[in-house]
């Protein structure tokens, strides 16, 4: 009886709907982009031709979509390193046990909980120069009253802002994980030994927090790659110093109408995203059979 | 079980009957604002004299054009009649969504009552062709609003006449303009000169920089030959957006980046003394404010004044089917009665492209606005509306942007911007390529 | 050092909740006052003057979310009712589909078991805008844009990555014993399935399913670009509002968020325990 299912077709019956609904839904529109970024397909659905790498050469010849790389990649590289210092700098602060501290920790997870599109608009709010509330906050306090979302040199920075608030909790969440995992009885070793609490640091809680760090900052860099809704929300899609990746993918598509040129586009941004996955995949693979064994 | 398959049939039956004897319907949609409101109260009566059922959806401007274009990608649009902005109209005629309406429109409406710009930018591709893709509806232009009771304070008015040497008074020219912005900004009370359209999130910043380029001599291109260097970055485009940056000095806090929504705001919390808006935002502001309000026209630079071309006309979709497309024709050759007409203009922010009504003096009295609305008119002109208008309103956005941030010199913004113009149109088939 | 400690979980924990705090005060307020050059921060009963801190406080915003506002086809209700059924539906699918899927990889020996799981979870870093316009082209010819169920299909899949991972983890830690028992005394795989893997595993089901239904509530990029028209969720409704020429109404807006948001921060507590396995794909247990 058993073996029938070991060996049998029916085992496959259970994991069948999940493949099928996953090539239909990924595998298939992926493929079938490819032939869309070969022709000049429009979004209202017109007629469209073959028009070879055409479309390719056009990314690699308009510098707004080098200019979008290089946005994303300074988003994510300095989204990421703020959240994971705040976040850590939060888990340490909070290891030890005290009477509040999953009240405290509750709250402070609130932010990576919200829906980041109505979030970002509601910071809108906040940071309009004109009645924001951060300003006259500012204002009360005699500082001076930047246009937060608006000057060229602060709206990058704003939207850095408002990913940091709504995701340095993920960061705080592993990191906690993180330092618990360490045994005590291995700090216990140390003072004996009489290290200081920076050698103590350095030597046993950063690398033994360092797997699973790396591991949050992976998770975290592919979702802050594909970071849109706050962009959306904040600056909009074509706002030259905010415009990354998928700001400017949808600005192509939705607004211009060019979905090969948009689909072509994509395709090349998907190759550093490959690239970035299979890092992280590999990464994960390694974490698990640590974990396992 | 019998009982159940009766009833099941039944139900059948009762909705057959309902889908055949639903009421004939027509789905316009438009963008959010008071004259989409008035348009639908028209429709109603269409619908107690036709019974023709109309419905007009509004939806806000900043998503109107994204929805638009998604719902025309579908095998049938949810919408008979599309009231589209003037910019849409070559992608509508040249991608098979608008239904050329050349042959029908002159049996619904006679032509030679449309002021020449409205038809020139509003239903005809290319713009003055004599192919007709959309019938008149609204006209539009920018205007200023501006706080006519900081304008009529005997304190106010010594003190500028002390300190400029004249009356205060509604500006004329864009001189006169930057003296009386400069004279009310206030920061530290919280009160500023000016807001003019600065915004990034679709073409405000564009339909702001407009009236400075045209008046100063500068253009958005060749419109036979499309060649744009020389045109766009000339040594008066460069003068002209050199002083809109200039004014920018005297603009509310966050006025650099100002859009149709945010002016509204800024001058409804009483903090700006003149904004610069399309008249159907207005009436809104009339209401909540009264004697408070008054109306300037865009100003002029010596003997130049253009003012941006605002406006939609009725464009019927192609991928509706052909009884719909009847009835929505209906409602339109409807519409188009003068006695329709008449009633249109007294509704807040609607105004017709009928020559002889916008100088009727029942169209003047309507609104406070609408005098200065009528003088504006033959100052119209617009931005591109060739397929690819999109992209290079956004490239204008981008560079017009950094110039007023201070990113970029304004000759090394307009230089860079003609030539991704020209890139943009060379792509699109329509300027030779070098 | 313990003095600075506080100090710096304090401030952060000031400054990271006064948004939120200001979200609940915007909700009390008349839009006038959300709009004021004026910084209004105290509620009081009465409106105070012009230029200072008190605002008359009301609940007027939290009574008017069932009347539809200018600009909108229907009330906030009505989009969270879309939001709900959305939601719903799509997080039962993943966690069926997603449990069915783990409970082959945990038991059978499948031939490149490993490569499998990695493709499915490979699925999940794919960016949404890459995928969205094939998947746009697919639903128009179907006709499933702007239907409800054209986004719980998408929602299931996106989905289905974390619910496959977080069950596998849930199923392997449920002894095969169990299992083997019922089989010898007579059950069929499906019916060991049913009634001795089910239960034991309901509580894991329940935790994938609330991070299956965070990430379906919250999602805005699917939903703007397929679902503009008929089947709006509530992130769309609310991002639709701006440019509102009667402004956005900003009471409304607050107060609509808070009640949209109480269903997630109520779930996150109930699964505390879990968030860390939820948020890493089971990789790490606590």
């Amino acid at each position: 009886m058993r073996g029938d299912w070991d060996r049998g077709w029916l085992r496959y019956g259970f994991i069948a709907p999940a493949l099928v609904l996953l090539v239909a839904m990924n595998i298939f529109p992926l493929l079938y982009s490819i032939v869309l970024s070969f022709t000049n397909a429009d979004l209202v659905g017109s007629n469209s031709s073959w028009v070879g790498v055409l479309n390719y050469k056009f990314v690699f010849k308009f510098a707004k979509y080098g200019q979008a790389l290089r946005t994303t990649a300074l988003f994510v590289f300095l989204a990421v390193a703020c959240e994971l210092l705040l976040g850590f700098g939060l888990a340490y602060a909070l290891r030890d046990r005290f009477a509040l501290k999953p009240l405290v920790l509750t709250v402070l997870l609130v932010p990576m909980m919200l829906p980041q599109a109505v979030m970002g608009l509601f910071w809108k709010l906040i940071l309009n120069g004109n009645y924001g509330a951060l300003n006259q906050f500012l204002g009360l306090l005699g500082f001076s009253q930047p246009q937060w979302i608006t000057d060229p040199d602060l709206k990058f920075l704003s939207v850095l802002m408002v990913d940091v608030w709504m995701w340095t909790p993920f960061m705080m969440l592993i990191s906690l994980a993180a330092l618990q995992a360490i045994p005590p009885h291995i700090y216990e070793a140390a003072a004996i030994d009489r290290a200081s609490p920076w050698r103590t640091f350095r030597r046993i809680t950063l690398p033994m927090c360092a797997p699973l760090l790396g591991l949050a900052v992976l998770l975290r860099a592919t979702d802050a790659l594909k970071q849109f809704d706050l962009i959306m929300a904040l600056t909009g899609p074509n706002d030259r110093v905010t415009q990354t990746l998928s700001a400017l993918l949808y600005q192509t598509v939705f607004r211009d109408g060019k979905v090969g040129l948009g689909t072509a586009y994509s395709y090349v941004i998907l190759v550093l995203v490959i690239a970035l996955a299979s890092v992280f995949l590999r990464y994960m693979g390694r974490l698990q059979r640590e974990s396992d064994s | 079980m019998e009982r159940a398959v009766r009833g099941g049939i039944l139900l059948l039956c009762l909705s057959w009957a309902s889908t055949v004897w639903a009421e004939e319907k027509v789905t316009i949609w438009w963008a959010q604002w008071e004259p989409a409101a008035a348009l639908q109260i028209l429709g109603n009566e269409f619908e107690e004299e036709t019974g023709i059922a109309v419905e007009v959806k509004q939806i806000p401007w900043p998503s109107y054009q994204d929805q638009v274009f998604l719902n025309f990608g579908n095998n049938r649009t949810d919408f008979d009649i599309v009231i589209g902005d003037s910019q849409w109209i070559g992608r509508g005629a040249t991608k098979g969504l608008y239904l050329e309406l050349t042959d029908w429109l002159p049996s619904a409406v006679d032509i030679e009552t449309i002021h020449p710009r409205a038809a020139r930018y509003l239903c005809e591709y290319p713009p003055g062709s004599g192919k007709f893709f959309a019938a008149p509806c609204e006209t539009d232009a920018i205007g200023f609003v501006y706080r006519k009771d900081w304008f009529e304070n005997e304190g106010e008015r010594a003190a500028f006449k002390t300190r400029y040497g004249r009356e205060l008074q509604p500006p004329d020219t864009w001189q006169e303009f930057r003296d009386v912005a400069e004279f009310f900004h206030r920061p530290e009370q919280k009160r500023y000169g000016m807001s003019l359209l600065t915004g990034r999130g679709y073409d405000s910043i564009v339909m702001g920089f407009q009236p400075f380029l045209w008046a100063w001599g500068g253009d958005w291109g060749d419109a036979e030959t499309f060649e744009v260097q020389g045109h766009l970055n000339s040594d008066g485009a460069v003068e002209g957006l050199r002083f809109f940056k200039d004014l920018l000095q005297f603009a509310t806090e966050g006025g650099e980046n100002a859009d149709y929504y945010f002016n509204l705001e800024a001058f409804s919390n009483g903090s700006t003394a003149m904004v610069l808006d399309y008249f159907p935002f207005y009436p809104g502001i009339v209401e909540s404010m009264g004697d408070q309000v008054g109306f300037f026209k865009v100003p002029r630079n010596g003997d130049r004044r253009f003012i941006s071309l605002g406006g939609q006309g009725f464009s019927i979709s192609k991928k509706t089917p052909a009884h719909q497309q009847e009835l929505a024709k209906q409602f339109i050759a409807w519409f188009q009665q003068r006695r329709v007409q008449e009633k249109w203009i007294t509704y807040p922010g609607c105004f017709t492209a009928n020559t002889e009504l916008l100088e009727s003096d029942a169209f003047r009295a309507a609104s406070p606005y609408n005098a200065t609305f009528a003088e504006s008119l033959d100052h119209l002109r617009d931005f591109w509306n060739v397929p690819v208008y999109n992209e290079l309103l956004a490239a204008a956005v981008q560079h017009l942007g950094e110039a007023l941030d201070g990113v970029r010199e304004p000759r090394e913004a307009l230089d860079a911007l003609a030539e991704e113009h020209e890139m943009i149109l060379m792509e699109a088939g329509l300027l030779e390529m070098q | 050092m313990r003095g600075l400690r506080f100090l710096f979980v304090g401030v952060y924990l000031c400054l990271g909740t006064l948004p939120l705090l200001w979200l609940g005060i915007t909700s009390l307020k008349e839009r006038p006052d959300t709009i004021s050059v004026h910084l209004k921060w105290l509620p009081s009963g009465a409106a105070g003057a012009e230029d200072d801190a008190y605002f008359a406080a009301t609940l007027d915003a939290y009574r008017q979310l069932g009347v539809v506002y200018a600009g909108a086809d229907h009330a906030f209700y009505h989009y969270l009712k879309n939001s709900a059924l959305i939601g719903l539906l799509s997080t039962l699918a993943s966690v069926f589909i997603g449990t069915s899927a783990a409970y082959g990889f945990s038991r059978f020996p499948i031939p490149g078991a490993k490569d499998w799981l990695f493709f499915i979870l490979s699925t999940r870093f794919l960016p949404p805008l890459a995928v969205v316009v094939p998947v746009l082209m697919m639903y128009r010819e179907f006709d499933l844009q702007n239907t409800h169920l054209g986004l719980i299909i998408l929602y299931t899949v996106f989905n289905l990555s974390l619910a496959v991972w977080l069950m596998k983890g849930f199923i392997d830690e449920i002894p095969r014993a169990y299992e083997e028992a019922a089989l010898v005394d007579g059950y069929s795989r499906l019916q060991a399935f049913r009634l001795i893997i089910i239960p034991r595993a309901a509580s894991g089901m329940a935790v994938t399913g609330v991070f299956c239904l965070i990430s379906a509530w919250n999602e805005y990029g699917f939903a703007m670009t397929l679902n503009n028209q008929d089947a709006v969720t509530v992130p769309v409704y609310f991002a639709g509002l701006q440019g509102n020429v009667q402004g956005i109404p900003w009471p409304q807006v607050c107060a609509g968020v808070l009640l949209f948001v109480a269903p997630i921060i109520l779930f996150t507590v109930l699964v505390r325990r879990h968030l860390l396995r939820g948020v890493t794909f089971g990789t790490l247990k606590q």
